[in-house]
């Protein structure tokens, strides 16, 4: 009789200790999910906002600042008689002030060059610039004093360096930098659809492959 | 026999009871814990998200940031008084509000109906920005940010001008890195050093009882009024 009790008495402690076991399993999880879920289902709703009737910033496109608005580079285009375009950058102060040309040059009408939106390295040691044509864009990186590089190279090839890696995805578009001297630049496959980023090194040169998409 | 009817009877309670309690407490410690245990915070800095939302200025620190060393502005308080306030001086009174269109990666700053600044941000790729209306709960000139493991791992002293408006996910100054337009952040609204100085200057935190300047996050936002929201979380 004493046995069957005991017995009977720890059956209910263990049952007890599982139920509660499992309770607090259920709501420590429904909790998670909550905080999760709040984040990732889709039911779109619409929110009635302000209705703007003005920009007040204007973005000037021969020019792009740095972050910290402390540099500045430039561009300025010149019409030639022979149907050519020449451009020619040059870095400033933030305020304009110490103007320096660092590179130019002439286009046929067929290209063009443009300054990216984050051109400038986080630490405004180096920028990049665009040169866009019917067979693709290339990349240049200058010094932002225009200082040559370690081969006495005006500027680093992006593009170039790429293809000579041997990498048989084609270069796409560099987004900007990723840290104070890597760019960040995706590409595609050569079926065309989204292949791999990388980033580029200044000033080794390192070309590497990551593994996320940018 | 009456004796036996009343061991069985004591027996099928007993049985009863061996049930039935487990079950009740199983139903208390659920009851229980849906009063008191809190669901697990959304963190963008997993290091610093309950550690340190204060004020803090390191400016001999080197942060870390894609395995890569850092050099950080330096921050000087009393420089900043002398500084003026740049963004939407001229503006027409009426209410503020910050508008981030996650789809485009832009920030929208509207005051009444002007719209006062859009520019290009960063928002989360190793965490998801959340979406939802918010407003800023807490304005710091810098602070320190922190978190992720592995390659991964960051650890960013003096990040600059930083307006939080859910838990620790805020916008700030970002000097790491310069991606403006493509998600780059682990769930917070990085901006351009310049951007995010000027609309600190210009956005509220609370006071006397009011909340701060409001946040939209949203999925996409169509101009002038559209701001379109995948179950927002606030």
């Amino acid at each position: 009789m004493t046995t069957i009790r005991y017995s009977l008495g720890l059956k209910t402690i263990y049952l007890s200790i599982a139920a509660a076991a499992i309770s607090l399993f259920l709501v420590i999880g429904m909790k998670n999910r909550q905080s999760q879920s709040n984040v990732v289902s889709a039911t779109p709703i619409s929110a009635d906002a302000v209705t703007p009737t003005t920009t007040l910033e204007v973005e000037v496109i021969m020019s792009q600042i740095s972050s910290d608005g402390t540099k500045k580079l430039n561009m300025k285009t010149t019409d030639n008689k022979n149907n050519s375009k020449t451009y020619t950058f040059s870095t400033s102060d933030g305020s304009g002030a110490n103007e320096q040309i660092v590179f130019s040059k002439t286009l046929d009408f067929k290209r063009t060059m443009s300054i990216p939106y984050n051109t400038w390295s986080p630490d405004n040691k180096y920028f990049f610039i665009q040169e866009h044509g019917e067979e693709g864009d290339s990349v240049m990186v200058f010094n932002a004093l225009g200082e040559l590089f370690a081969n006495q190279e005006k500027y680093l090839d992006l593009t170039g360096l790429f293809k000579q890696s041997g990498n048989k995805n084609n270069f796409s578009v560099a987004t900007g930098w990723a840290a104070q001297n890597l760019v960040i630049f995706n590409t595609t496959t050569q079926e065309n659809t989204k292949g791999p980023s990388f980033w580029f090194e200044v000033p080794s040169r390192a070309i590497i492959q990551l593994s996320t998409q940018f | 026999m009456a004796k036996r009817s009343h061991h069985r009877k004591t027996n099928s309670s007993r049985k009863t009871n061996v049930f039935l309690i487990p079950l009740l407490v199983g139903l208390a410690v659920f009851i229980l814990g849906n009063i008191f245990i809190k669901p697990r915070a959304l963190c963008a800095n997993s290091a610093t998200c309950k550690t340190d939302l204060s004020l803090k200025i390191d400016n001999n620190d080197i942060g870390i940031f894609a395995g890569r060393k850092v050099i950080p502005p330096k921050i000087d308080l009393a420089h900043d008084i002398t500084k003026p306030s740049v963004l939407g001086t001229n503006a027409p009174s009426g209410e503020k509000h910050i508008y981030i269109n996650l789809a485009t990666q832009t920030l929208y700053a509207y005051q009444g109906n002007t719209q006062i600044m859009q520019t290009p941000i960063a928002s989360g790729k190793w965490g998801r920005t959340p979406v939802g209306n918010f407003n800023i709960w807490e304005k710091l000139r810098s602070t320190r940010m922190a978190g992720g493991s592995g390659a991964d791992a960051y650890d960013l002293p003096n990040v600059p001008n930083v307006m939080y408006f859910y838990n620790d996910f805020g916008l700030h100054g970002a000097y790491w890195h310069n991606n403006f337009g493509h998600v780059m952040s682990h769930g917070c609204v990085n901006m351009r050093l310049i951007d995010a100085e000027a609309l600190f200057s210009w956005a509220e935190g609370p006071a006397s009882g009011q909340p701060g300047t409001p946040v939209s996050v949203c999925n996409e936002f169509k101009p002038p009024n559209l701001c379109v929201q995948n179950n927002p979380i606030k």
